[in-house]
């Protein structure tokens, strides 16, 4: 695993870190959902091989997590050592098995890994995490068709899982068919108000589909997107963007194309001031007011 | 009514207020333990699972159905309520009525209940009444009637001794109820000791997670989102947004760091 014979410095010697912060460490990411896999096999490697006996019960659920990013980071030899001592301790648990599964995707031994999922099922039938790994072995052997009917049929029966709606959404804007992505974020919008992250995939998703009222729409969502977080730079350029493309349209009266223009006009200011925050103290700030504006132009949409 | 006062002998204390407490504390432990040692996995109901969910949408909608455009409001008011079509209108569930005889999971359920609760109440009680019986234990702080006096006083004859003062086996079920917090406390919530919780659901009846007649459910949802109307909450964004600059924070002043710890 290590060549030279070197020892690779470990975790707890880099950032001078207890055994306790690492463990305090793994179950943030836990509970926040992060996917930085290199990290949690570092942090985990180490937990587990030389403090697993302090670690008491919380050993189970760091061996779930470490397994799972391993599986990631292609560590195989990491993944196979935990899957083993859960396996020992938890023999008959649906929740190790589809651990087994997911390592048989691991290792693209897709229909191994359908059985086992197979089985989970037919013992419970209402168990939502095995019916979601067998959609994502149809993403992941190519078939988006099937994988989106599947998907289509889960969530008829668990319309509350928002995982799921958002799996959907992408796999929708991934065939192109932007309206059903855009009513699978409704859904997301409305279960999470405050979320500006769905109000801005939204607005982009509407600002593809085109057309007059679209556009509107997605310069009404950037802009909510904007009132809930005021430093979605995305959203912001999203909102220039949108309201310079209804001001230039040929279609539209007076009143709405000096709105539009009124709109565009101060996001454009704001991003010139954020610009001019961010170079902050460096000598350049100048050039790149000049890159900056001459961007804003370059992005103006012309309509022919 | 003069008011005797009493001086008990400390030895009351010592032998019988503190054991009385310590036998409830730790059956009811015992009690918890056997609980979980019994307890059999519930067996979810695929349909009922999938109702709950489609009446929490359903709510959702209701409430928070302001922050999407129309348009996709109507279309799914649409779906649930149409005359015809509408889901709430369409579904119709079989009612089973859960006769708690005839029902065996519920049978045993219920047996399992009684044996762990309410039998250990009957002969603890019981045996502290025969125990401890003939002296009084303690005095309420508050004045009672005298219509308590022969169900607080159990075994003391004595006409004249204010109601207030108590036997033991008053004493017992007042710790009964009172040691709820500390079990909450070393047990953390939910748990199976919690007894005064056990006759609150009885007393409610078969009242589980979703209510024996999903129809009701369904039809007091579709009244309630009939009536709902759309009132865009984003009617006046920009005018919002732009009365004012933005507020980018500290992000551009400083390097982000992005280390593990």
């Amino acid at each position: 695993m290590l060549s030279n014979g070197k020892k690779m410095a470990s975790v707890s010697d880099m950032y001078d870190v207890g055994w306790e912060e690492m463990r305090d460490k793994l179950r943030k990411w836990r509970e926040d959902n992060c996917r930085n896999s290199e990290q949690i096999v570092d942090v985990g490697d180490e937990l587990i091989s030389e403090h697993s006996s302090k670690l008491g019960d919380d050993v189970w659920i760091i061996y779930e997590q470490v397994m799972i990013a391993a599986l990631d980071c292609s560590r195989d030899d990491l993944a196979l050592t935990c899957l083993q001592e859960l396996r020992k301790q938890f023999p008959d648990s649906h929740r190790v098995k589809r651990l087994s599964g997911m390592r048989l995707e691991a290792l693209e031994r897709y229909d191994e890994a359908n059985k086992h999922y197979d089985a989970i099922l037919q013992d419970d039938p209402t168990n939502t995490a095995a019916r979601k790994r067998k959609i994502s072995i149809l993403k992941a052997q190519g078939k988006s068709a099937e994988a989106i009917r599947e998907l289509n049929e889960y969530l008829e029966q668990f319309v509350g899982d928002q995982e799921a709606w958002h799996e959907l959404s992408e796999l929708y804007i991934n065939e192109h068919d932007y309206g059903k992505a855009a009513f699978c974020l409704e859904e997301l919008m409305m279960t999470n108000p405050h979320n500006h992250l769905y109000c801005e995939q939204y607005a982009e998703v509407k600002y593809t589909q085109g057309g007059l009222e679209n556009l509107e729409l997605s310069r009404k969502y950037f802009a909510q997107a904007l009132r809930l977080n005021n430093r979605n730079m995305r959203a912001l350029f999203g909102l220039y963007m949108s309201a310079s493309h209804i001001a230039a349209s040929p279609k539209v009266s007076a009143k709405v194309k000096k709105d539009n223009m009124k709109y565009a006009a101060w996001a454009a200011a704001q991003i010139n001031r954020a610009y001019k925050l961010a170079g902050h103290g460096t000598k350049e700030s100048k050039c790149s007011m000049k890159a900056v504006e001459e961007m804003l132009e370059s992005m103006q949409i012309t309509m022919s | 009514m003069a008011d005797p006062e009493l001086l008990l002998d400390s030895s009351i204390r010592m032998w019988v207020v503190l054991p009385i407490v310590f036998i409830t504390f730790f059956v009811g432990i015992i009690r918890h333990y056997v609980t979980q040692l019994l307890h059999s996995d519930k067996k979810v109901d695929m349909e009922q699972v999938s109702d709950s969910q489609v009446l929490l949408r359903s709510r959702i909608l209701r409430e928070n159905g302001k922050y999407i455009p129309r348009q996709s409001f109507a279309m799914r008011k649409h779906f649930f309520n149409d005359a015809e079509t509408g889901f709430f209108k369409k579904a119709k569930r079989k009612v089973v009525a859960k006769n708690p005889m005839t029902d065996t999971s519920m049978l045993t359920d219920m047996m399992k209940g009684n044996l762990t609760n309410v039998l250990p109440m009957i002969v603890i009680g019981g045996w502290i009444n025969w125990a401890f019986s003939g002296f009084v234990i303690t005095k309420v702080p508050f004045p009672l009637t005298l219509r308590f006096k022969p169900m607080l006083q159990r075994g003391i004859d004595l006409l004249s001794l204010d109601a207030s003062w108590v036997s033991s086996a008053s004493w017992y079920f007042l710790n009964v109820f009172g040691l709820r917090s500390m079990y909450s406390l070393i047990l953390g919530q939910d748990n199976a000791a919690d007894q005064s919780r056990v006759m609150q659901d009885q007393m409610t009846g078969a009242a589980m997670a979703m209510p024996p007649d999903p129809n009701k459910a369904f039809k007091s949802e579709w009244e309630a989102l009939e009536i709902v109307e759309h009132k865009w909450a984003l009617e006046n964004v920009e005018e919002e947004l732009m009365s004012r600059d933005l507020n980018f924070g500290p992000i551009f002043s400083q390097d982000l760091k992005c280390a593990m710890f």
